[in-house]
């Protein structure tokens, strides 16, 4: 190796300024993605048309929930969408009842700043299962999923239970079917890609199984999964010193994200911030930092 | 009969030998591709991933660079993506390879070895990464 081609910094937008969708534009081309934001200003009844294609059909009636009207037993509404006009943001949930804490699928998207999409949020909860509250603390206060604030007593039980960090309730075992919907909705927009921030080591490695690679990050992951080895640096501080850190830890995703979430990662003068995936729609990236891992 | 291969790896300089091995590894059973095509595509394949390790990613943790193989009876597909800073090659002049080592200006080497080993090499960046796809013609033996 010699040397280097010249470096290009300015990225340039998915998606060109264009204003609302029209009938026109349409026509015009095919080919065209479409953002977030222009979605958001089509009429109500149009724009829930389209986010129809948000969620997996087969998700909703799995809950006896009509994936037309988007309503259960006595036709209470049970999928509810925030899409207001003029945000770059749309959030669609959907619970198996309508008390709020019955809530088993929660997608946000949001246009960023090249008119690229970005999957903020992405839950898929069995409401059958027990809760566990570790995103409030004691008195209450919002902990973001542990990221801000944490309620150890709640962890360790949710830990216990065979969560990962981050995790209210078991999960429903449907993110296979929920990014492929997401590949087909997102292809129908026009887009090739769409990105994330996993908020945890344990959510990472489902992304990996979804096809996902890394905009930033998997070198990091290679390091994680050199630090866990026996003999590693991340292995070593596995000493049982405390209830998030038994050694027997390394050996699963779920074991090492709790490590992780715990702060394990200082050992190597590492933090678990600014990870970014992206999904090629239509692609498998293959990436598997973590080789016959189990969960 | 065409044959597609796929490895990707950390943007990291450990990851040039796997990339090594995975053209060995799927390119040695055809026996179209000589040692010698090998060693150009390994070398041009060095330098393109050398160059998104250094300068793709550069000021961040780095990310992944997928490695796609194609191979059919009458050229080899290489296409390398990345999802850091886009390149731009067409910009770069060609180096004077006549010049002394005194007078020669340090730079734009690997993209020159890159066109002189591959037959064809095209770059894009678009909304799902920066791809670099490059293309070697073999002589099928069989005359097939």
């Amino acid at each position: 190796m010699l040397n280097y081609f010249r470096v290009k910094r300015q990225p340039e937008k998915v998606v060109p300024d264009l204003g609302a969708i029209s009938v026109s534009m349409l026509e015009g081309d095919a080919h065209l993605p479409f953002t977030i934001r222009q979605l958001n200003n089509l009429p109500e009844a149009v724009k829930r048309r389209v986010y129809r294609g948000l969620i997996p059909p087969n998700l909703l009636t799995r809950f006896g929930i009509d994936p037309i009207h988007w309503t259960g037993a006595n036709k209470a509404p049970l999928v509810f969408l925030k899409a207001e006009a003029n945000s770059e943001k749309v959030l669609i949930t959907a619970q198996s009842s309508p008390d709020i804490k019955d809530e088993f699928f929660a997608l946000e998207l949001a246009d960023n700043s090249l008119n690229g999409v970005e999957l903020n949020l992405v839950v898929l909860n069995d409401p059958t299962t027990p809760r566990y509250s570790i995103d409030t603390t004691e008195d209450g206060q919002p902990t973001m999923f542990g990221t801000l604030k944490r309620n150890i007593e709640a962890e360790e039980q949710a830990m216990h239970a065979g969560l990962a960090p981050g995790q209210v309730r078991a999960g429903l075992g449907g993110s296979r079917v929920v990014f492929e919907q997401l590949d087909a909705f997102l292809s129908m927009l026009g887009h090739r890609a769409y990105f994330l921030e996993p908020l945890t080591y344990a959510s990472a490695w489902v992304f990996e199984r979804r096809g996902f690679a890394y905009v930033r990050g998997h070198k990091l992951m290679d390091d994680i999964q050199r630090g866990f080895q026996v003999g590693g640096s991340l292995h070593q501080s596995l000493d049982d010193g405390f209830v998030f850190r038994k050694p027997d830890q390394a050996s699963t995703v779920r074991g090492r994200a709790w490590a992780i979430h715990d702060g394990i990662l200082d050992t190597l003068d590492l933090r678990w911030d600014k990870i970014r995936m992206v999904k090629q729609i239509g692609r498998h990236a293959g990436v598997e930092t973590f080789p016959q891992a189990v969960y | 009969m065409t044959s597609t291969h796929r490895i990707t790896r950390a943007a990291h300089l450990e990851s040039l030998d796997d990339f090594r091995k995975f053209l060995k590894e799927h390119c040695a059973p055809h026996a179209g591709i000589t040692a010698e095509i090998l060693y150009d595509l390994q070398l041009a394949v060095d330098e393109a991933c050398t160059n998104i390790i250094t300068h793709g990613y550069a000021g961040m943790d780095p990310g992944s660079i997928i490695l796609d193989l194609e191979i059919d009876a009458s050229k080899i597909g290489i296409s390398i993506t990345d999802f850091g800073h886009a390149f731009e090659p067409k910009s770069m002049p060609t180096p004077d390879v006549e010049a002394s080592i005194e007078e020669r200006e340090f730079g734009g080497f690997g993209l020159f070895f890159i066109q002189q080993t591959m037959d064809e090499m095209n770059y894009r960046t678009t909304e799902d990464g920066n791809t670099m796809l490059l293309t070697k013609h073999i002589i099928n033996p069989t005359g097939d």
